[in-house]
């Protein structure tokens, strides 16, 4: 039980640095002076103190979303498969819960956007609608497909199981299932290619234009949720397609995750520097890849290996 | 292993489908023709047939390198646009492309038994269909010159994995019609301008 | 037996130099030296193949080759080309009556697609020689739907080849091999790329959904190419669907009847309203060529073989005489029927069109009018025992309504073509073409004489 809670608190308190890390590390990576990878916490304890200003037209949805937001990644945090075997897990996260959990938090996401009563939060919440729309299928038949890679529809379960023995004659399905989850750590955070996180014109925000109008400690929970929605998915990427470590002991098998976890930031920075925001109509050919891959790699699992 | 392999031709094919660039689409076409020697390689190196591992390096020399370069020389040539719009739009795609895929393996799977390579038929029955619905939703003549030369790769699929070993012949006869068929589109478009 | 292969290669190389076209012609007709005798010495090889069904079709393709090696004498006088472009019509001629031929004899399936796809490759060029804007997008339709065609073909024989692996090793590419052991062999593997193969010869045929880039491209090209494509090119592809058939027939013969006649029909209905609609001769004769091979598939399929045969070798002469009549046909360049047969000083030239295109729609003394009628028999025969009587009469009641709508578009043109004068008192005729159609006729005649040869082929 110990084991579970720390853990826990690793992913909780590693996410806010794993996001400066991807913005210090693409400063750094276009010659600019890297900004510290701390700065997450920093804005984390100056917001707190800041004061909360709610504009007229706005609703109780205002007061309350934020709340709403985080707590079902709080939630899905504490059902995450687990980092070495012996912590303890919750058997039944599957692929719906999971979707299921945080379209719960985009939808309150989604309602903060409307409700400031702005065009830029219509703008946003419609552009989140439309991205959310084509992400969902594909994590559903992409962490489905690992489920029956690991041989157990419960995921803390399949991705023990993987560690410990890893089946290669179904690495086609596999590695399709991985692409197609990649471009879904991207897309559900609003990295570029699908949304550029350090805009500030409306024309290419998405996510940040729900936000626009939250101040104080509303804007830090909401933060919060968002590093905590990519720790979530980076440690799902990393537990389930790039399993190996998780049967040594808690202090090893630890230290390899954290490990992980960086190289997938510095993966995601590079594809940042290297990669042009792209216009909202071309994101479903991208998404449209990610569901056709997920359906292929269930598809290929039923033909190839049966 | 092999796997692997055929679960990436089939997802450069797909991806082929779905990219709206012309250079992107030889690219992809590239790597298909890539992972389609390496399959022909393997499977012949396991079975020690010397005319699959012959046509599997031919494969990579000419399908992977010198043909993608000699469409990119020539596209560049006659100035082609360069951005193609498929005239089936993305969301009816996303649906289209799976129907395909499972009609194809549920019309295979009466004979299962017969293939020593599983079910690499069906992949390859499955390509062909993808490949001729790149050529119908696209409305320029070079995704459709990719979409004859995608033909041709599944029909090499089929002739590797239905059986041990194609009489060479007919190896042969694919060859011959991918460089005629080079050639006829470099006459015809040097008039075609 | 390889002398039949010499009299292409020949035009092949002696299009390289100076062209006397009354040489070529003749080294043309050279070539039935060689057909009438494997017509009478059957063999059997593994790579070719002849038996009495190769050498009927063979023959008939020979004896269309050599008209129309007769009618390109006058080629240039109707239609003006460069020295040049007259070279590379002999020299595609050449390839493309080789490929044909090669196809015709072969036993090896990989052979016949190898010479299919000669015979595609090189009518692309042959298209293209017309050097307008039209011809030039003609040509790539033709190129991405021959292709296409082929492909699957090739498609369909890698299949066919793995269903029949297991229990014939190498021989599973010939015809022979699998024609004598059809029990042995996989049937669904077998039919699906059966399926995938016949789709493909249809596609070449000009069915649907494709009908429409074969009067196109025969519009947009000139008038031999017409011939070539319904005279040789199609008979290659028939023979390939007959014997495909042939072994078809063991494995499952309701899906094969069941698949035939209902893309059959669907062709037949749409191709004749087509047809109706048509107002230049070479749309119509192209249209009239795919509802013939519809025809000679559903009497192949029901058993009719006599029927088919007969109906398959009678259209192989009739449709090349008609396009290349349409050289005289066309001359005041006004492509409509009004007076087309009118004004011309040689009275046998009109008689002799008039009796061609008469007898293209079954009138009495042709050919087609008995194949036509054996092969309504055939399959009322076919069905007569089995639940689907009813459908069959009704199918042949919409056939026969059809083929009647044919009938008076046929009738109308001729009298539009007789009976109106659109003023033109000077059309001239060539002694080249009085030739080629007297020729045509000669073979139609034969062949009314050769019921029992024919009859004997299939038993």
């Amino acid at each position: 039980m110990i084991d579970y809670i720390l853990t826990i608190l690793v992913v909780v308190f590693i996410s806010p640095f794993l996001v400066g890390l991807i913005k210090s590390v693409k400063m750094f990576l276009l010659f600019k002076k890297p900004v510290s990878p701390f700065q997450p916490y920093y804005d984390f304890s100056k917001l707190l103190h800041k004061e909360v200003i709610y504009s007229k037209e706005s609703s109780v949805i205002s007061r309350i979303a934020p709340i709403f937001v985080l707590t079902p990644i709080i939630f899905v945090m504490f059902l995450l498969p687990p980092i070495f075997r012996g912590s303890f897990y919750i058997s039944f996260m599957d692929a719906f819960t999971i979707t299921g959990l945080l379209s719960l938090s985009t939808f309150f996401l989604m309602l903060l956007g409307l409700d400031s009563a702005s065009s830029f939060g219509g703008i946003g919440s419609s552009r989140e609608a439309f991205i959310s729309a084509l992400v969902e299928p594909a994590m559903i038949l992409t962490i489905f497909s690992v489920s029956l890679i690991g041989g157990s529809i419960s995921l803390g379960e399949a991705s023990l199981n993987l560690a410990s023995h890893f089946p290669l004659n179904h690495s086609a399905s596999f590695i399709l299932a991985g692409i197609s989850f990649f471009i879904l750590l991207i897309a559900e955070n609003g990295r570029i290619p699908v949304d550029n996180p350090e805009t500030h014109l409306e024309l290419t925000m998405v996510h940040e234009a729900m936000i626009l109008d939250t101040t104080g400690p509303n804007l830090a929970l909401i933060e919060t949720a968002g590093a905590l929605k990519f720790g979530i998915f980076a440690s799902l990427f990393v537990t389930l397609f790039i399993p190996f470590g998780a049967n040594l002991c808690w202090c090893l098998a630890v230290s390899i995750f954290i490990v992980k976890l960086i190289f997938v930031s510095l993966v995601i920075a590079w594809i940042e520097t290297n990669t042009a925001k792209l216009r909202l109509f071309k994101v479903p050919n991208l998404l449209g890849v990610s569901i056709v891959f997920g359906f292929l790699s269930l598809v290929t699992f039923y033909i190839l290996g049966a | 292993m092999v796997d692997v392999l055929i679960g990436f031709f089939l997802a450069t094919l797909i991806t082929e489908l779905f990219s709206t660039r012309l250079f992107k689409l030889i690219y992809w076409y590239a790597l298909n023709s890539l992972f389609l020697g390496l399959i022909a390689l393997y499977i012949g190196f396991n079975i020690d047939d010397k005319a699959m591992i012959i046509t599997g390096f031919l494969t990579l020399f000419l399908k992977a390198i010198i043909i993608p370069y000699i469409l990119k020389v020539y596209f560049l040539r006659f100035n082609i646009p360069r951005r193609i719009i498929p005239k089936i739009t993305i969301q009816y795609s996303i649906i289209l492309i799976p129907i395909v895929l499972v009609f194809t393996f549920y019309l295979i799977t009466p004979i299962l038994h017969n293939f020593t390579h599983a079910n690499y038929v069906s992949i390859a029955i499955s390509a062909l269909f993808l490949a001729i619905l790149l050529i119908i939703e696209h409305k320029n003549i070079a995704p459709k010159i990719v979409g004859f030369l995608s033909i041709e790769n599944s029909l090499f699929l089929l002739g590797i994995s239905a059986t041990d070993g194609m009489p060479m012949m007919v190896e042969l006869g694919i060859f011959v019609d991918l460089m005629m068929l080079v050639v006829v589109i470099n006459l015809l478009l040097k008039e075609a301008k | 037996m390889s002398f039949v292969f010499l009299p292409p290669i020949v035009i092949f190389v002696l299009s390289y130099f100076k062209i006397h076209r009354v040489l070529m012609s003749l080294v043309a007709s050279s070539v039935i030296i060689p057909a009438i005798y494997i017509l009478t010495h059957h063999f059997e090889s593994s790579y070719f193949y002849a038996d009495k069904l190769g050498s009927f079709v063979l023959l008939v393709s020979s004896i269309v080759g050599i008209g129309i090696s007769i009618s390109l004498i006058s080629l240039p006088e109707r239609i003006k080309m460069s020295e040049k472009n007259i070279k590379k019509i002999y020299r595609f001629f050449g390839i493309f009556w080789l490929g044909v031929t090669i196809s015709i004899l072969a036993n090896n399936m990989g052979i016949y697609w190898i010479g299919l796809e000669f015979a595609t490759l090189s009518t692309v060029y042959m298209i293209k020689l017309n050097n307008t804007d039209v011809a030039n997008k003609q040509a790539w339709k033709y190129l991405i739907v021959g292709v296409i065609g082929i492909s699957l073909i090739l498609f369909g024989i890698i299949l066919m080849y793995s269903a029949g692996k297991n229990a014939l090793n190498e021989n599973a590419m010939n015809f022979y091999a699998l024609s004598l052991n059809s029990k042995k062999i996989e049937g669904f593997l077998f039919e699906i790329g059966f399926l995938i193969a016949v789709t493909g010869m249809f596609i070449k045929m000009g069915f649907f959904p494709m009908n429409l880039w074969l009067a196109d491209i025969e519009r947009a090209s000139i008038y031999p190419i017409g011939a070539l494509f319904s005279g040789i090119l199609e008979s290659a592809i028939i023979l390939g669907f007959f014997r495909l058939t042939k072994i078809e027939e063991h494995i499952n013969y309701s899906h094969l009847i069941g698949f035939v006649y209902i893309y059959g029909l669907i062709t037949l209905f749409i191709i004749v309203f087509l047809m109706y609609r048509t107002k230049d001769f070479i749309r119509l004769f192209s249209f009239s060529g795919i509802e013939h091979m519809v025809l000679i598939s559903l009497f192949w399929v029901s058993g009719g073989y006599f029927a088919a045969l007969l109906h398959f070798a009678a259209h192989a002469f009739f449709k090349p005489a008609l396009f290349l009549s349409t050289g005289l046909l066309e001359q005041t360049k006004k492509y409509l029927f009004k007076g087309a047969l009118n004004g011309y000083k040689n009275k046998l030239v009109p008689i002799l069109v008039s009796m061609l295109l008469l007898g293209v729609i079954s009138l009495p003394p042709s050919p087609m009018f008995f194949s036509e009628i054996y092969g309504f028999k055939a399959m009322i025969d076919v069905s007569k025992d089995s639940h689907y009587f009813l459908l069959m009469i009704f199918g042949v009641f919409i056939v026969l309504t059809l083929l009647s709508v044919v009938f008076y578009k046929f009738v109308n043109v001729y009298q539009e073509a007789v009976y109106e004068s659109d003023g033109n008192n000077n059309k001239k005729v060539y002694k080249s073409e009085i030739f080629m159609l007297l020729w045509f006729l000669t073979a139609l005649i034969g062949l009314l004489f050769s019921f029992d040869y024919i009859d004997g082929i299939i038993r």
